[in-house]
């Protein structure tokens, strides 16, 4: 091996020649590990089920207002929950500190949930019954996920951006029945 | 050449030196001072910044809860101004005084811009943590509007940015000084070029920073009546995140400054490593792409290449530098006559505080690189994005991986500046492996709640859903912070009485304590 430099002198004249070959085999190495890594996760997006949502486009906050507004008095129930009929798309809006509407979407239909905020960014994080999903949540822009539920029950869906003082309290519920 | 002259008239003051009895380093009287207040100034935001977090991790704790959520947040606000801010800019402002002068046997180019540099981060500083204290800017550091701050706060972080682009002058001007007065021969040592691309990094992600920081300091007064959250983002985390490739590139300064002092050990190839460091300087910048994977703003294709590619590209300068740290000790010590697969492992005493801070640096930062690997790609990071993964990755890194490498060459740097003996004895090495160890429990126990989808960065969660699943890793994390907060104080304790009352000395031994065990000892 060759001998040891000091990294607090300046180096002797030279240093600038061909890297030595164990050295040269250690790069190649690892920039294979990148392109192997690189390949699989742009693969994914073709061949994989489980890729962040591409839907989106350019909204106010009062044009999602009005939208989610009229699907929410449309689908209501009685008990204040939103039936998600199938093969409708759900909306949800965020606002500091809440959730709006309480949805309802059935087991085993693919249901597109079309999310903006009113002011600040806010998180969309779903969980429960082991389920752990992220996404962010902007003012003047929709985004439109599509799930396809499997297990009913009850989920929690939790501002997790940080949105202000009163952050901890914006939580809603997402029921999932067959 | 004109601008030759003008360095040259500005030096011919007179000014105190001594030969460093350690390295054989000329140390001029002004570069000391200004490193060492640098350096002061590090550890009181650490420490702020230490208190902050401790605070925290006692509050997720469900078990306990320390703080209610209004102070939650002013401590979520001043945990990450003072220690992902504050603290690692002072010490890199610290290293680049140093490297640009004393590792270059010369003076600082002016010793006004470096005062001027340090009083402007300092004020900053004062005015970001008063005003955060006083509960005026709870609006976490990254400040997304139109969630908004008294406008002391974007003062503050405007007047703290303004200093560091002096102190970024200053050192340019220095080196440049140290050229044409030949006060080395060549090219610049390793250490000088590594911290000359981390003031490269910095220098680009102030200026992103100000152009994130100016609408929204302006947009608080009213004066502008619009700042879109997602450009602001853009620009904010070209400050952010290109600011831990400056904490990344000085920690690497740190491990070969580390392994240099304690073991006399450096690069095995000088090509090998600087390209490393020229790769970060190459890589960075598009990396921020990652902060967008999961949001509606941009393409899918910019993700994939921003976040994701340039992300796994990030990783080959830090594998190489991981690398010739380990291999360049390895190579040192078998022309020691160490041999045998590991003989060269069993000649390191890791009873030496800085190779102690140096082992739990690389393992910490070796967790931390894996963990932003997997969540930089698109699909995981929907598993991850705001969960406590994120948390368990920044901790792995910044606080693992570079403040633990800057806490190993402080105890080197400082005795050596101040000419004193450390403080303590053996309670550094006691500290530099208590902290590794309460920092991996905590990115361990973040990283099992991020995988459960605990959200990071709110005071609590009312859990309808999973209630007792999330009970015990937080509680866990809660004792984890507390562990590393001990440690942190004791560095905080160990500089401050070294600075104090460490026995003043020049036995070159007694300043930098050799990490090689002698044979004999071997048994």
């Amino acid at each position: 091996m060759a001998s040891v430099e000091s990294p607090v002198a300046p180096p002797a004249p030279g240093w600038a020649r061909r890297l030595p070959a164990d050295e040269r085999i250690f790069l190649w190495v690892v920039v294979a590990t990148v392109v192997v890594m690189s390949a699989f996760t742009i693969g994914w997006l073709y061949l994989g089920h489980q890729n962040p949502p591409t839907a989106s486009y350019r909204t106010t906050p009062a044009a999602f207002t009005a939208k989610t507004q009229a699907f929410a008095s449309r689908y209501a129930h009685g008990d204040g929950r939103v039936y998600v009929p199938a093969g409708h798309d759900a909306y949800l809006m965020a606002y500091r500190f809440g959730f709006f509407p309480t949805l309802v979407v059935k087991a085993g239909r693919p249901v597109r949930i079309w999310m903006s905020s009113l002011d600040t960014l806010h998180g969309f994080s779903l969980v429960g019954h082991g389920l752990n999903l992220n996404l962010e949540i902007a003012p003047d822009h929709a985004y439109g996920a599509v799930f396809t539920p499997t297990r009913p029950g009850r989920y929690l869906i939790v501002c997790n951006e940080f949105c202000g003082l009163g952050h901890q309290l914006m939580q809603t519920s997402l029921y999932v029945v067959r | 050449m004109a601008y030759v002259e003008t360095i040259r008239a500005a030096r011919l003051r007179e000014e105190r030196s001594r030969t460093c009895p350690v390295t054989g380093l000329r140390v001029y009287a002004g570069a000391q001072a200004l490193t060492l207040a640098n350096a002061v100034s590090a550890v009181l935001a650490l420490a702020l910044g230490g208190a902050f977090g401790v605070s925290m991790a006692l509050t997720r704790a469900p078990s306990l809860e320390l703080l209610g959520s209004k102070g939650y947040y002013v401590a979520l606000t001043g945990h990450g101004v003072s220690a992902l801010i504050l603290w690692p800019v002072f010490f890199e402002v610290a290293a680049m005084v140093f490297a640009s002068s004393v590792l270059l046997n010369a003076r600082v180019w002016s010793m006004k811009l470096g005062w001027t540099a340090l009083g402007l981060m300092v004020a900053g500083s004062v005015m970001l943590e008063a005003i955060v204290l006083a509960g005026r800017a709870s609006v976490a550091f990254t400040a997304y509007p139109p969630l908004v701050a008294s406008q002391v706060f974007y003062l503050g972080y405007i007047v703290f940015a303004v200093g560091v682009l002096v102190a970024i002058a200053n050192f340019a001007l220095t080196i440049a000084a140290a050229r044409t007065e030949r006060t080395y021969e060549g090219s610049l040592p390793l250490l000088t070029y590594g911290v000359a691309v981390a003031a490269i990094l910095a220098l680009l992600a102030i200026l992103s920073g100000l152009v994130a920081l100016i609408p929204a300091w302006l947009y608080s007064q009213g004066w502008i009546s619009n700042v879109e959250p997602i450009v602001y983002r853009g620009w904010f985390w070209g400050l952010g995140h290109t600011l831990q490739y400056v904490n990344v590139v000085a920690m690497v300064v740190a491990w070969y400054g580390i392994v240099a002092l304690t073991l006399r050990a450096g690069p095995v190839n000088q090509k090998f490593t600087r390209f490393g460091f020229v790769l970060y300087l190459i890589l960075t910048v598009p990396v921020l792409g990652h902060h967008f994977l999961v949001d509606p703003s941009i393409g899918t294709d910019v993700k994939v290449v921003g976040g994701t590619l340039f992300g796994f590209g990030l990783g080959v300068p830090s594998l190489m530098h991981g690398l010739a740290v380990m291999g360049g000790t390895e190579a040192r010590l078998r022309e020691r006559g160490a041999v045998g697969l590991f003989g060269w492992l069993r000649r390191i005493d890791f009873r030496n505080a800085s190779i102690a801070a140096l082992t739990c640096s690389l393992l910490l930062f070796a967790i931390g690189g894996w963990s932003g690997t997997a969540e930089t790609t698109l699909q995981l990071n929907i598993l991850t994005h705001n969960t406590m993964w994120v948390p368990a990755h920044v901790h792995a890194i910044v606080v693992g991986g570079t403040t633990l490498a800057f806490m190993g060459f402080a105890y080197l740097l400082v005795p050596l500046l101040t000419r004193r003996r450390l403080w303590g004895g053996p309670l550094a090495a006691i500290q530099a492996w208590l902290y590794g160890a309460g920092l991996l429990l905590l990115v361990a126990t973040q990283t099992w709640a991020g995988m459960l989808g605990i959200p990071r960065r709110v005071s609590r969660v009312d859990v309808g859903a999973d209630p007792h699943s999330w009970r015990l890793p937080m509680d866990l994390m809660g004792a984890a912070g507390a562990v590393a907060g001990i440690g942190g104080a004791l560095f905080v304790v160990i500089m401050v009485m070294t600075l104090l009352r460490g026995k003043r000395t020049d036995d070159p031994t007694a300043l930098a304590v050799s990490a090689e065990r002698p044979i004999a000892d071997l048994g």
